[in-house]
């Protein structure tokens, strides 16, 4: 009598036969546009290579088809769609306030500017007056969060170069902010903070504490911690002149935020569109002219000192006085149409909501700017290396929770 | 809100507008047919009284009765946005042309307009899917598709959720969420 044995779980030859996980970089299908059919169309001496979507250097699960010529990248096709979770429609089957934490873990490293975006236009919805204490914290937390940010893309920038020390240097600043956000919110990522016509808590010793502390000493530790990168030869050389944008090209792909103003253009939407308490507060929009990718990582480097400047603001102007505006439970705005845009640490996060009365939204969009950077990848990438790829798109700092929705 | 920057809009797209403009806050919306959409756009982006060189959003909207496009553009002629809604497209084939000839970067966001509502956007080099997968015949965003946690239209109900609406036309009727007509904005 014979017994079928079933091949155990760490049998070698049971992965073997699998084909699980393996992709494909030509599609199984005719090609469904002029582009695709181009794309996938092999020229002399050219071949496919397939990156992703488990690439440690993809800042999350992104699939990118180069098509190569020897080590040179000739075109690339991102495919996405790994990360979607179609917060759109679960935002338009919750109600007012549980969207806020549908859109939090949008770009999951700057929560607070996507809670920021929905909330601004429920409340131009609503005509909610925010009382004045609220938007400063607002703006307080907000900036906090864009240092972290901030400080994130650094180290990420030098891992995706091979360097592997800065991202242990910034990651010391970004813990200690998330740190004092977590004793302001709650939350060490998805801060879920903000709500409709103000904040959730107000502020609290232990985080004023902490404030007070990374205050005192956060110049000083960030020149330290960019003098890592600023300074090193071989860093500077390898990013100057590496996936350089004009200022027209950059307005025709949509660019904002750093990459947008990294070619020379002061559009920030803090200036452009105002919004909160920005107009009352003094700090300036850092610009650089080369559009490469050291000038895209400098100028993050200035806006964190502006947003430095800003806190410090925050701090002495903060006025007393409640942190929510009176607002019923349920929510029932007018009928009407509301957009909204906040200048986040990648670019404008936007936000536009339809309301048709009852406490859902009827249709919620949230606009992006990690996606719209990532398209520029391929205008970017043209006769560059394979390596490069992973700098110029990690110089644009796309975070895939973002492009994915 | 910027009554002049209306009065001038009223007074050079004033023949091609569906509907009067409209602000609130800090928004000026116009109305458009899809036909109009490239003369319009062309006009606000190179006209230098206008300078609208920079667009902002792009979406698409299902209201349940036809398909809209919306655009939001921003200036420095003006402290507002702009909103333009395209308005009428049919939900059983909306139709609309493609503006990667003035900003090549729509074109990621006409791709997901399209995914999500299936708006074709005539012109768009590469107008295939961008979230969803390749074999996918649904447009999520759209008000004739439910989530499976709709009660009232769960599977128990017998109704299929993952796929459903394969065309715009085999959608019931009743099905779409419809605005209560005390409630309605003359607008929708």
């Amino acid at each position: 009598m014979t017994t079928t044995r079933r091949p155990s779980a760490d049998d070698p030859r049971v992965m073997l036969d699998q084909e699980l996980g393996v992709f494909e970089p030509v599609p199984p299908y005719p090609p469904r546009t002029e582009r695709e059919a181009e794309f996938y169309t092999l020229g002399d001496g050219e071949m496919f290579i397939n990156m992703g979507p488990q690439h440690p250097s993809t800042h999350g699960v992104l699939r990118v088809v180069l098509k190569i010529d020897g080590e040179n990248v000739v075109d690339l096709d991102p495919v996405l769609g790994y990360l979607h979770r179609g917060v759109e429609k679960l935002c338009e089957n919750a109600d007012y306030h549980q969207c806020i934490s549908q859109v939090d873990p949008l770009e999951y490293v700057s929560s607070l500017f996507n809670e920021w975006g929905a909330v601004l236009s429920f409340e131009k919805l609503l005509d909610v007056q925010v009382p004045r204490r609220a938007e400063y914290i607002r703006v307080l937390s907000a900036e906090l969060n864009r240092v972290a940010s901030h400080a994130l893309f650094m180290g990420w920038m030098a891992l995706d170069l091979g360097g592997l020390t800065p991202i242990l240097w910034s990651f010391i600043e970004r813990d200690e902010i998330v740190e004092m956000l977590a004793s302001l919110t709650g939350q060490r990522m998805l801060f879920n903070y903000f709500r409709i016509g103000g904040v959730n808590g107000d502020l609290n010793h232990d985080f004023m504490s902490r404030l007070g502390n990374w205050m005192s000493r956060a110049t000083e530790q960030i020149e330290a911690n960019t003098g890592l990168l600023n300074e090193n030869e071989i860093f500077v050389r390898r990013m100057r002149g590496l996936g350089t944008i004009d200022t027209p090209t950059a307005l025709r792909m949509c660019f904002t935020g750093p990459n947008l103003r990294a070619t020379g253009v002061p559009f920030d939407i803090r200036r452009a569109h105002p919004y909160s308490v920005y107009p009352e507060l003094d700090f300036d929009i850092p610009t650089r002219d080369e559009g490469d990718c050291l000038a895209r990582y400098l100028l993050r480097v200035d806006e964190v000192k502006q947003s430095l400047r800003i806190i410090d603001q925050c701090l002495h102007q903060m006025p007393d006085g409640p942190i929510m505006a009176k607002l019923p439970r349920l929510l029932r705005p007018r009928p009407g149409r509301a957009y909204s845009a906040v200048e986040g640490p990648r670019g404008q996060y936007a936000t536009y909501v339809m309301s048709d009365g009852t406490d859902q939204p009827y249709r919620m969009r949230i606009h992006d700017p990690s996606f719209i950077h990532l398209q520029s990848v391929g205008l970017l990438m043209e006769g560059n290396l394979i390596a490069d790829t992973m700098a110029i798109m990690a110089s644009l700092d796309p975070i895939m929770g973002g492009v994915d929705k | 809100m910027d009554r002049r920057f209306k009065a001038r809009l009223d007074a050079r797209f004033g023949e091609v507008l569906r509907g009067p403009i409209r602000q609130r806050h800090d928004e000026t919306e116009m109305r458009i047919g899809p036909g109009d959409v490239v003369p319009v756009m062309t006009a606000l982006h190179d006209d230098p009284a206008f300078r609208f060189e920079f667009l902002a959003d792009l979406c698409g909207v299902d209201t349940g009765d036809v398909m809209q496009a919306v655009y939001h553009l921003w200036s420095d002629v003006t402290p507002d946005w702009l909103r333009i809604i395209v308005d009428g497209l049919s939900r059983d084939d909306p139709r609309v042309p493609s503006l990667t000839f003035l900003w090549k970067g729509a074109e990621w966001m006409e791709r997901e307009a399209y995914d999500m509502f299936g708006i074709i956007f005539e012109g768009n080099r590469d107008l295939r899917r961008i979230y969803m997968p390749p074999d996918y015949t649904s447009f999520p965003l759209r008000k004739d598709f439910h989530l499976p946690d709709d009660a009232a239209r769960s599977p128990g109900g017998g109704v299929r959720h993952m796929e459903q609406a394969h065309l715009p036309t085999d959608t019931p009727a009743a099905a779409i969420r419809r605005t209560p007509a005390s409630r309605q904005l003359p607008s929708r």
